[in-house]
């Protein structure tokens, strides 16, 4: 078999080789005709009309959000999400506008080549480690031992503004330095492992499930208000993965089941800095979303959705609204047995695994309408495994959306809190972001969903062999991510409140 | 020979199948861009033809999808206009 089984037409690099007459040329000529030519026109028209398109319905947005207090908006609530939904529809339909392959190909191979790492590695990675480690042993050990304010506290501050926030926007904004800093690999390599060899069919499910368990102890457990707890939890995360790391061996452990390693993994696929063949190279930012071998399991898919799903969730039951809903259900479901709170757990994880079985199966049934519209051959798998990719760039906006103000805002007290951790004051400074961030949210949730439509645009052209069959297959996908935009705005817009019943 | 990651429906008969990959297609034209695409050189000259003609077809009929994509365009432009007019 010639070809790889994930993409019909990578001939690009193929062709290039070849510029000899005869019949190829004449072939030749037909695909890649005056490409250069049009290179430039095709970019600069491109780049000018979306950035023009974002640039207006996101600066009116914020322009209508900055001014007011969240609840009340300029224009009606409906007019700004029908807006955002049609920035997105709209930016499909200028996407379908570009139809040479050889230009898709271009920008996604583009590449920048940096220095050779290689010989850094090594003292680079045992620097990272044990810098690793230490935060680690710190910020359990001052969990306990240190103040319990959590705007003071080392543990509560390094966890959510360094490991929830600041390194995944290091990871998608610039590159993956996780495998670097990994503590628990750190601890793992000096220990015997590889007792069992990892059951292959289990793939990166215990990843999802992880990623899942640490959310729901995020939102129902106060892990982020009681530093003893966060430590608790900290110590329990650091037992199952030694255990596991050591039990199947490093490599498998941290590649498929650590919800952490996974996370940062699929968030460095947006990055712009790689690390390939030992050299750091520079690409374009989502050019690797594209890429055949990055999903390949329903797990990955599940993992991507969970992503994406976390982050909504979470920024639903911090709004009045969902704290309404919540209350409503829990008053709803007062059948006498039972203390409020247990019911309100019980609410909370039933609306969390709902609305992930919802987020999920509407991108799978997208994959399904996807292979019935176009009457293409390929399954329906392959097409959800090829254009889950496209999603990460949508978690990649939503997390950026959701955590630069709690990063910006704590970020004095981070570094308070690190530079003494064990007297931190005991009134540490925190800002109040200004409200153009507000506005900005809703710029990044835009940008990384018309990223994901760049993306999902091209991995079409990667899956089919005929352009109009490329085009058709991404409209299910197309109305998935404009239903997420449209969630999302939704949840920016509304009022900020505290989660009720909760500890 | 069968192709990973493809499947054809029981009611469906493929128009063809990829002589040097195996990769099964439910249209001629898709089979034949296929070909052109991802073995350029293996092609001999009626399958080259065939591509090129194939393309050229395919050029037209995605110039006339994207007259309609423009259509749309157009109509989601001025329909928020509208709206923005009146609501805002």
């Amino acid at each position: 078999m010639p070809s790889s089984p994930d993409s019909d037409t990578n001939s690009g690099a193929r062709r290039e080789g070849h510029t000899e007459s005869g019949p190829e040329s004449r072939l030749h000529n037909w695909v890649v005709s005056n490409t250069k030519l049009r290179l430039l026109v095709q970019f600069v028209t491109w780049v000018s009309v979306l950035t023009l398109f974002t640039e207006t319905v996101a600066a009116g947005n914020g322009m209508t959000l900055s001014k007011q207090p969240r609840d009340t908006l300029a224009i009606p609530r409906w007019l700004y999400l029908a807006t955002g939904g049609a920035t997105i529809g709209a930016s499909a339909l200028l996407a379908s506008f570009v139809t040479d392959r050889a230009f898709i190909r271009y920008l996604h191979s583009w590449s920048f080549p940096g220095p050779t790492i290689d010989d850094w590695r090594t003292p680079i990675v045992w620097i990272g480690r044990g810098l690793g480690i230490v935060v680690l042993g710190l910020a359990v050990y001052l969990g306990v031992t240190g103040p319990q304010l959590p705007t003071a506290s080392f543990t509560i501050l390094v966890t959510f503004v360094v490991v929830r926030a600041g390194l995944p926007m290091l990871t998608y904004l610039g590159g993956n330095l996780w495998p670097v800093l990994n503590p628990w690999r750190g601890i793992v390599s000096l220990l015997p492992t590889g007792y069992r060899t990892y059951p292959e069919e289990l793939a990166r499910w215990p990843a999802v499930g992880g990623l899942l368990l640490l959310v729901w102890i995020e939102v129902v457990f106060p892990v982020s208000t009681i530093p003893s707890t966060l430590s608790i939890v900290i110590l329990g995360y650091s037992v199952v993965t030694i255990a596991g790391a050591v039990l199947v061996g490093p490599n498998a452990w941290f590649g498929n089941a650590d919800p952490l390693s996974v996370l940062f993994r699929f968030f460095g696929a947006v990055a712009p800095v790689k690390r390939r063949d030992g050299k750091l190279t520079v690409k374009l930012p989502g050019s690797d979303l594209t890429d055949s071998d990055l999903i390949t399991d329903t797990s990955d898919v599940a993992f991507v959705i969970a992503l994406i799903w976390e982050l909504t969730y979470s920024g639903f039951i911090t709004t009045q609204t969902g704290a309404a809903t919540i209350e409503a259900l829990a008053s709803l479901s007062n059948i006498g047995v039972g203390a409020v709170q247990i019911r309100a757990i019980l609410i909370y994880t039933l609306l969390f695994v709902s609305g992930y079985v919802v987020f999920f199966a509407a991108y799978w049934y997208a994959g399904v309408l996807s292979r019935r519209r176009t009457g293409t051959y390929i399954t329906a798998k392959r097409i959800a495994f090829r254009f889950a990719p496209s999603l990460l760039a949508i978690a990649a906006g939503y997390h950026l959306a959701h955590y630069t103000g709690l990063a910006v805002s704590l970020s004095p007290a981070l570094g308070m809190a690190i530079v003494s951790p064990l007297s931190p004051p005991a009134n540490p400074l925190t800002l109040s972001p200004p409200g153009w961030f507000e506005g900005l949210s809703i710029a990044y949730v835009l940008v990384g969903h018309l990223l994901a439509i760049w993306a999902a645009h091209a991995t079409a052209y990667e899956l089919f062999s005929s352009r109009l069959v490329a085009i058709r297959s991404q409209y299910p996908f197309i109305i998935v991510m404009i239903g997420y935009t449209v969630i999302s705005l939704w949840i920016l817009s509304l009022p900020g409140a505290t989660p009720p019943y909760l500890p | 020979m069968s192709y990973e990651g493809t499947t054809v429906p029981r009611r469906d008969s493929p128009a063809g199948e990829c002589d040097y990959c195996g990769h099964p297609f439910p249209t001629t034209d898709r089979l034949v861009l296929h070909k052109g695409l991802e073995h350029p050189q293996e092609l001999d000259a009626d399958e080259e033809d065939a591509f090129i003609s194939a393309r050229a077809d395919e050029e037209d009929e995605l110039r006339t999808l994207r007259l309609k994509a423009l259509g749309a365009l157009v109509l989601l432009y001025f329909g928020f206009l509208m709206l923005y007019a009146i609501v805002a």
